[in-house]
């Protein structure tokens, strides 16, 4: 009878499941850290985006300026401030959200959903706005 | 060393905690300071606007980064 009944429940076992899996939580320390990365870069990036405007505005309302010479003369009066933000800044985040990028992209492998080509659009939107920059600082 | 001083809600990184709200009003005392500093030096609206809305993208960049640094990681 014990051995029956020890049969049974043999049959009614079935593998241990799991529910989540580590690289799901891997997975999604990635989006949540290329998340914050993201909007720490659009922070840095509005500054000399910022300035580019204005530069833009003034050769704009200013006679016999253009964009061009403006940034020129920027760089010209302040060197400090036109390489960290228009050299040092838009290179330190180019290199930071491309490593997100490939962690995301190598941990999902070929099944992609929603939150991680969102996730991979808006790194590299940054990493786009960062290379606009450089080509305005190499003008 | 975990900190949980921030947590981000869209584009913003909002205090929980007293070192949080601390930094978050530091950031706020200094823009307000830094706008009467620039205000007295100004010669237009304009002029006033345009500089300390680029003083004000410091600060807010040098708070998003401090935030980044202690934020809590959200599983």
């Amino acid at each position: 009878m014990e051995t029956q009944n020890f049969e049974e429940k043999l049959l009614k076992m079935t593998k241990p499941e799991v529910n989540q899996l580590k690289h799901q939580d891997m997975l999604a320390d990635a989006i949540t850290n290329a998340k914050d990365k993201s909007v720490v870069s659009w922070w840095w990036l509005s500054i000399p985006l910022f300035i580019i405007a204005m530069l833009t505005m003034k050769s704009v309302y200013m006679p016999h300026t253009t964009l061009i010479s403006n940034i020129k003369e920027l760089k010209s009066q302040q060197p400090v401030t036109s390489v960290i933000f228009f050299l040092i800044v838009p290179f330190c985040l180019i290199i930071f959200n491309a490593f997100s990028i490939l962690k995301i992209w190598s941990l999902t492998g070929d099944h992609k959903d929603s939150n991680s080509v969102r996730a991979i659009w808006v790194n590299g939107l940054m990493i786009f706005f960062s290379i606009i920059i450089l080509i305005f600082y190499a003008l | 060393m975990k900190l949980n001083w921030f947590k981000r809600a869209g584009i913003f990184f909002l205090p929980t905690s007293i070192a949080g709200w601390l930094i978050l009003v530091a950031g706020i005392a200094f823009a307000v300071y830094s706008f009467i500093d620039i205000d007295s030096r100004s010669h237009s609206v304009s002029d006033t606007l345009i500089n300390f809305v680029f003083m004000l993208l410091i600060i807010g960049a040098v708070y998003s980064l401090i935030a980044y640094f202690t934020s809590r990681k959200s599983k």
